[in-house]
């Protein structure tokens, strides 16, 4: 049972690994760069910057260690650069295989190709949990160690949240893997529609008539900054989340039955 | 029952032809040769066999199962052993890790014994593997579950010729076992060493098929005669001479005939050696693919 998920997983360890390794040395870089940074006002700096640009990167906040995690790491590495991430990984999952030939043993197994994706997919499981944890733990000593604390409850949520949105992410990505047959080609797409869905959700999101517009993408639908801050969170867009990804899983699933490998 | 039974599959990419109304039968127990050049068509016809791609149209089923019908299939696929055509591992991966996954999946009542056979350096990363390795690792994860049908695409290709032997030896031993094979190549030499029938693909269509000494008897002999210049002339005016070679003082042609007619022919002449023989396969196969590539005929001297 699971062995697919099980060997997948296994794949996934060490580029994980390097991964939460990389993240933790950037989060330390920015927690350091906040206690050299702490008599700066930053909303002073960036007065003159387009109110797009404010909300972009929740520059409102950055005076605090709340506000200056939500934007330097959660909204810089967890809303763009994981979601970039877990985008990319996704659209590899069966556009690589078939382009490497693997494909071709992996579709004569004797398991449905449901169970055969689900399994892959399930994979991601390994550096969803871990970069999570790694890094969160990591975050919360490292602001113990500046002399700065932070409320361990919403740096939970602010994970936890981050869990259904970069679910969405990889389900884009398998979504593109399923149909496209080129990996550089499902990877790229994947890659820049996430780029290009948090760049149309910042960029409308103070745009008067057409800020519906961001509901459209998954980026608006998590809000680490806030939840770090007053621990506010909307459960509904968890939801809305989780079932986009279940549409898109699904979605996918039922051309991957289909297509011809 | 037939392990295969093929009825009118045709799998088109697009306006592209894969196969076209390929039909043909499998028996149990047999090792069926699919031969044609690269492609014609064998590992589309393989790879829909196998469920990996939907047939366009026609039907076909494995030990039993309907190739369009999945959970058909995945029962199948437990009694199916697979080697690619192209071999893709994961390149970071050991031998072992490979073969373990694969048992996982598969089981692996025969991978010990197999391993003492063929012999890839299941430590090492695949990366580092020759071809001949990677093609040697392809064999033990086609066989390793003990299959009772086991579908080869070109399986010899990158196999050095000593472990080519081993390979077609042990390929004997598993047809007198009871194991289905069907065989794919493109090398004739290779197909008439090991399979009992064969299947000629060309342009997505299956141009013969018949019991390989059928197929022989029926594409007639070689004859070589050394006669006068009259015999000769005689000779290549007689009905089922084709593909006529002159040389100094002899000839050499495929004779589609009958005997009788042959020797009643030879005996009015001064003959002064004969030599009949089965064409080589390479001859057959020109012939069903037409002469197109055939070398000219041309005179040669030193003979």
């Amino acid at each position: 049972m699971f062995d697919t998920a099980r060997f997948e997983g296994k794949r996934r360890v060490r580029g994980t690994a390097i991964l939460a390794v990389g993240l933790s040395l950037y989060s330390a870089f920015i927690v350091w760069y906040f206690t050299v940074l702490e008599d700066v006002d930053a909303e002073e700096v960036f007065a003159d910057a387009p109110p797009a640009l404010i909300e972009a990167f929740g520059i409102a906040q950055l005076g605090t260690i709340e506000g200056f995690l939500g934007a330097q790491i959660y909204m810089f590495l967890w809303l763009v650069g994981l979601g970039i991430y877990f985008a990319y990984t996704g659209a590899g999952l069966v556009a690589t295989d078939i382009e490497q030939g693997r494909m071709d043993l992996l579709g004569v197994f004797p398991i449905s190709r449901a169970r055969l994706l689900s399994e892959k997919f399930a994979a991601l499981i390994v550096p969803l949990l871990v970069l999570n944890l790694v890094v969160g733990v990591v975050i919360y000593v490292l602001v113990l160690g500046i002399g700065e604390s932070v409320d361990p409850v919403r740096l939970i949520m602010a994970h936890v949240l981050s869990i259904p949105y970069l679910l969405v992410c990889a389900a884009i990505g398998m979504l593109l893997s399923v149909v496209v047959d080129r990996a550089s080609i499902a990877e790229r797409s994947a890659m820049g529609l996430i780029f290009l869905l948090w760049l149309g959700d910042s960029v409308v999101s103070g745009a008067g008539d057409y800020s519906w517009l961001a509901y459209l993408s998954p980026t608006y639908y998590y809000e680490p900054t806030p939840v770090l801050i007053d621990g506010s969170y909307e459960l509904l867009h968890s939801l809305v989340l989780l079932g986009i990804f279940a549409g898109l899983f699904v979605i996918s699933i039922m051309l991957f039955k289909r297509r011809d490998l | 029952m037939a392990t295969i039974e093929v009825e009118n599959l045709t799998k088109y990419y697009g306006d592209i032809r894969g196969v076209d109304g390929l039909s043909f039968t499998v028996d149990s127990g047999e090792v069926f040769g699919f031969l044609g050049p690269n492609g014609a068509g064998k590992t589309t016809a393989i790879r829909t066999l196998l469920g990996l791609l939907s047939p366009t149209s026609g039907s076909a089923t494995v030990l039993g199962a309907d190739i369009r019908n999945e959970s058909e299939l995945i029962e199948a696929k437990r009694r199916i052993g697979y080697l690619p055509d192209h071999l893709g591992f994961n390149e970071e991966l050991t031998g072992t890790q490979i073969l373990d996954y694969h048992a996982s999946v598969k089981g692996e009542n025969r991978r010990a014994e197999l391993l003492e056979l063929f012999t890839p350096p299941v430590d090492r990363a695949i990366r580092g593997y020759s071809s001949g390795n990677k093609r040697m690792l392809g064999i033990i994860q086609a066989f390793m579950h003990d299959p009772d049908l086991v579908v080869l695409d070109e399986p010899t290709s990158g196999l050095d010729p000593l472990k080519q032997e081993r390979f077609n030896e042990f390929l004997r031993e598993e047809r007198d076992r009871g194991t289905t094979i069907l065989f794919s190549s493109h090398i004739l030499s290779e197909v008439r060493q090991i399979c009992d029938r064969v299947g000629i693909l060309r342009d997505g269509k299956l141009v013969e098929l018949e019991e390989i000494e059928t197929l022989l008897n029926r594409s007639g002999k070689r004859v070589r005669v050394q006669t006068t210049h009259d015999g000769r002339e005689a000779l290549a005016a007689l009905d089922g001479v084709i593909d006529i070679y002159q040389f100094d003082d002899g000839m050499q042609f495929i004779y589609t005939g009958g005997y009788n007619t042959l020797f009643a022919e030879l005996s009015k002449h001064d003959i002064q050696e004969a030599d009949i023989s089965e064409p080589p396969l390479e001859d057959i196969f020109l012939h069903y693919y037409g002469d197109e590539s055939a070398p000219t005929a041309e005179v040669s001297s030193d003979v």
